[in-house]
């Protein structure tokens, strides 16, 4: 199974500390996987990393197969990467629609000129965006607020509003950065359900994740981080039975 | 030569520190709010201004000058009471917008209460030059000198020495957790702002003698003040007072050596090279935003 | 009838907008009033491109009428010292101020806030003060005379036929804003202003767009410059006072950010303001003022939105 993301001794450092230190691990094509660790792990530096926004320190990543260096969020994206946000990141300047259209963006007739002159392609391309944005709006459960301003929007369903963008993208290889924080227990367990159907659409989903129950329910492969390093890599069952892993969440067995 | 370039010092000098105080006094309040105050300026038209217009009524130079300096602060107080807080935003686009229109309004105020002429302060000590080192410089010169030293010393004790010094430093740092220990942070914008409105209105009291005042002296020196806080790092106060010194030293010797047309441009030139490429400036810290 | 409900509101206000332009000289009787109307008409140009800058894309130019003057400079310069036809030095300028702009852009749109606002000021003021020093070519403080546009031979003079052209182009600026907002385009610049990461991350090059803008909102206040060049036969280092750029501001402040046609009404009102104060004019500075800080306080999104709030369907 080719590796669709795969990392070599990643390193981040700020100032004198090492959010991320010496990290390899790969992620293969069309599972879901998850990265957990305790608080200050290096999740979230992982997650910036692996994202373009921030550059590594040391290390190499590859995305296909590619290099990734100094390539830019916007880049990456063309390169089929996608992400939600931990600390949403939603357009509230825009309907909730319009923020799905959006996550289109690299389908449509981006030009200039045409966009001024009202060009028929780009006509259609936007009603065709629309309906797939529709579409994908159903999928995530929000049909009933396609047209809401997102000022008006629950927490659940704007982060249900950031998947729907990020899937607008078609992307190869998507993260979640804790797609189940502020989310009780039911909540956790649709976001649960929508991820295993967006797997099964294709894509490859990397959760980043606090919430225990939903990471062992939907991963087919965990890394666990502790301190910025790799602590363990593997199913699920075998990571939540590794000495070392219970050892580092509730110190020591 | 030498007298020459003394004589650019000292004219950098003077000009710099009241560029210093102009500088001091954005940092102040953007250290309470990261507000940058676009009115700033017209404080210390206000006190310069302000202080000819009240010996014009009749009072005594000194009262006159404490009068405007009270008036600028009441200018300073009602901006951050009347526009600031009921804005209600900390977007910044909305409150640059609303210190220019305040800014504007003290102008526009000025000129209709005040009128369009250019006015003199008199010299506090008379206006026989002093030779130096080859170079003339005027009484007036030294007391702009003197009193940016003075005001920057007591700046310097107020907040590492004074407990609400300390708590304007404290929310600089941190507002919630100043807010935690009990500290208003809304008082200590209110604060800051008659703070910045009282050093503007002294250094433009101490400097109407020499560079004159009119309605519209606020804008000029408000730019320049802010070039000199970018420059120095916004946010730092030895920031402020190392920029203000300096931009008003490469003013006089660019006017000096290069051209004495292209003077005013200085600033803003230097303020697109700060920006472009050392947008923390000499002394400043840069903060990048979590995602 | 039914077609015309299928139209969009929008472009019903284009319709509209052109009915109003047309319909406006029935009411003027003298040639002042026309050019009156010749200036809200130059100030809503440069208006609806600023809101594209700043209520669209988010950023902030507070050095706008340095582009204005830049433009109007060089076509000046060009038809009356080089002796080239007015209706090339007109594209030339344009030209110019774009490439200034696009070269410009990069480096300033990397700031963000009042590091961006500080930028553009100190542009701004940069270029007004080369305006004024370099007499040799511009004629210093004093001006200098720009010839008339030629058309087919005669020279454009009459106010009524300045009138008519920039009504045209006006309503042609207004159509093309339209449809730039309402495209992949147009969503993307919004998604900017909304949150940049989240731009990026779906493959917007948010300084790309940055730029763009920038440059597009310049280029339609260099042609605002150019075409008061010509229409008002002389060019002053006045125009590019930073003051404008502050009235231009207040403008897309007032009328409504992110609303083309709030650009236009800010526009129109600003521009009309000191007919209406003739006799308090010490007061207009006053005014100005007093109108930026009550309409961000009061009325944050600007006037159209908030009355358009009001009207269901109205939001654009």
């Amino acid at each position: 199974m080719k590796a669709v993301l795969e990392c070599r001794e990643l390193t981040k450092s700020f100032g004198g500390v090492d959010a991320v230190a010496d990290l390899s691990f790969s992620i293969e094509r069309g599972h879901i996987h998850s990265i957990i660790g305790p608080n200050g792990a290096g999740k979230t530096t992982l997650i910036n990393l692996l994202t373009g926004i921030y550059t590594p320190t040391q290390g190499s990543i590859r995305l296909a197969d590619r290099d990734t260096r100094g390539l830019a969020p916007y880049e990456l994206a063309r390169r089929g990467l996608g992400r939600t946000f931990q600390n949403l990141q939603v357009c509230m300047n825009m309907s909730a629609i319009e923020n799905v259209m959006v996550g289109r963006h690299l389908r449509l007739n981006r030009r200039f000129i045409p966009a001024l002159l009202r060009l028929k392609s780009v006509r259609a391309g936007d009603r065709d965006c629309r309906e797939r944005a529709t579409e994908l709006m159903r999928f995530v459960g929000l049909a009933d607020q396609i047209d809401a301003q997102p000022s008006e929007m629950s927490y659940g369903a704007l982060k249900r509003l950031e998947l729907a963008r990020a899937l607008a993208a078609e992307p190869e290889l998507l993260f979640l950065d804790e797609p189940a924080a502020g989310l009780n227990a039911n909540e956790t367990h649709a976001i649960g359900v929508l991820i295993r159907e967006v797997a099964a659409r294709g894509v490859t989903v990397v959760l980043v994740e606090h919430d225990m129950k939903l990471v062992m329910a939907v991963s087919d492969n965990v890394l666990v981080l502790n301190y910025g390093r790799r602590l363990a890599q593997g199913t699920p069952t075998q990571v939540q039975n590794d000495p070392e892993v219970v050892s580092a969440y509730l110190g020591g067995a | 030569m030498f007298a020459e370039f003394m004589q650019y010092l000292f004219s950098g000098l003077t000009a710099g520190s009241t560029y210093a105080l102009v500088a001091l006094g954005f940092t102040i309040i953007y250290n309470a709010s990261h507000i940058i105050n676009f009115a700033q300026g017209e404080f210390l038209m206000i006190g310069g201004l302000g202080s000819v217009m009240l010996m014009q009524y009749g009072l005594p130079m000194p009262l006159a000058i404490i009068g405007a300096i009270a008036l600028a602060v009441a200018a300073g107080i009602l901006i951050e009471k009347l526009a600031i807080e009921r804005a209600g935003t900390n977007d910044i686009v909305p409150l640059i917008i609303i210190t220019i229109g305040a800014s504007l309004f003290l102008r526009g105020g000025a000129q209709f209460f005040w009128g369009k002429s250019i006015h003199a302060l008199p010299a506090f000590t008379g206006n026989t030059p002093i030779h130096v080192a080859g170079a003339t410089i005027l009484p007036q010169s030294l007391w702009v000198l003197g009193v940016g030293a003075i005001v920057v010393c007591l700046l310097a004790w107020f907040f590492k020495r004074t407990l609400i010094g300390k708590a304007m430093l404290a929310v600089s740092h941190n507002p919630n957790a100043a807010r935690l220990v009990g500290i208003n942070p809304r008082f200590i914008l209110m604060l800051s702002f008659a703070l910045a409105a009282a050093l503007g209105a002294i250094a433009g009291a101490v400097a109407a003698p020499v560079t004159l005042t009119a309605y519209d002296v606020g804008v000029m020196l408000g730019l320049k003040g802010f070039v000199a806080a970018v420059l120095g790092g916004l946010g730092s106060p030895l920031g402020a007072v190392a920029g203000g010194l300096l931009l008003g030293i490469m003013e006089a010797f660019t006017a000096g050596y290069i051209s004495s047309e292209y003077k005013d441009a200085v600033p803003f030139v230097i303020v697109l090279l700060v920006l472009f490429l050392m947008p923390s400036g000499l002394f400043g810290s840069r903060a990048t935003e979590r995602v | 009838m039914d077609w015309l409900k299928r139209i969009p509101l929008p472009r019903m206000g284009l319709i509209v907008l052109a009915l109003v332009l047309a319909g406006a000289p029935l009411l003027f009787s003298n040639p002042y009033q026309y050019d009156v109307a010749i200036h809200v008409l130059i100030n809503a140009m440069v208006a609806v491109g600023l809101n594209l800058l700043m209520g669209y894309a988010g950023q902030i130019s507070l050095g706008h009428a340095g582009f204005f003057g830049l433009g109007a400079y060089v076509t000046a310069v060009l038809s009356a010292s080089y002796g080239w036809p007015v209706y090339l030095s007109m594209p030339a300028a344009l030209v110019v101020v774009a490439i200034l702009a696009f070269v410009i852009a990069r480096p300033i749109l990397r700031l963000s806030g009042h590091y961006l606002a500080m930028a553009t000021l100190g542009l701004g003021i940069l270029i007004s003060i080369v305006l004024r020093t370099e007499a040799g070519i511009t004629g210093g403080p004093d001006g200098m005379m720009a010839p008339p546009l030629s058309i087919a031979g005669t020279d454009l003079y009459d106010e009524r036929y300045w009138y008519a052209l920039i009504a045209v182009l006006l309503v042609i600026t207004v159509w093309l804003a339209l449809n730039l907002i309402d495209s992949p385009v147009g969503r993307a610049l919004r998604a900017v202003h909304g949150s940049e990461v989240a731009a990026e991350v779906v493959g917007v090059h948010t300084l790309g767009y940055k730029v763009l803008i920038f440059v597009v909102s310049a280029v339609l206040a260099g042609l605002a410059g150019v075409l008061t060049a010509h229409y008002a036969g002389f060019v002053t280092p006045d125009l590019a006072n930073f003051i404008y750029s502050i009235e231009f501001v207040t403008m897309v402040v007032l009328g409504g950010m992110a609303s083309t046609y709030g650009a236009l009404i800010g526009a129109l009102i600003l521009t009309l303001l000191p007919q209406f104060l003739t006799g308090v004019d010490e007061l207009e500075m006053m005014i100005l003022g007093a109108i930026l800080m009550v309409v961000v306080i009061f009325m944050p999104t600007g006037l159209v939105p908030t009355l358009g709030r009001l009207v269901p369907g109205g939001r654009r």
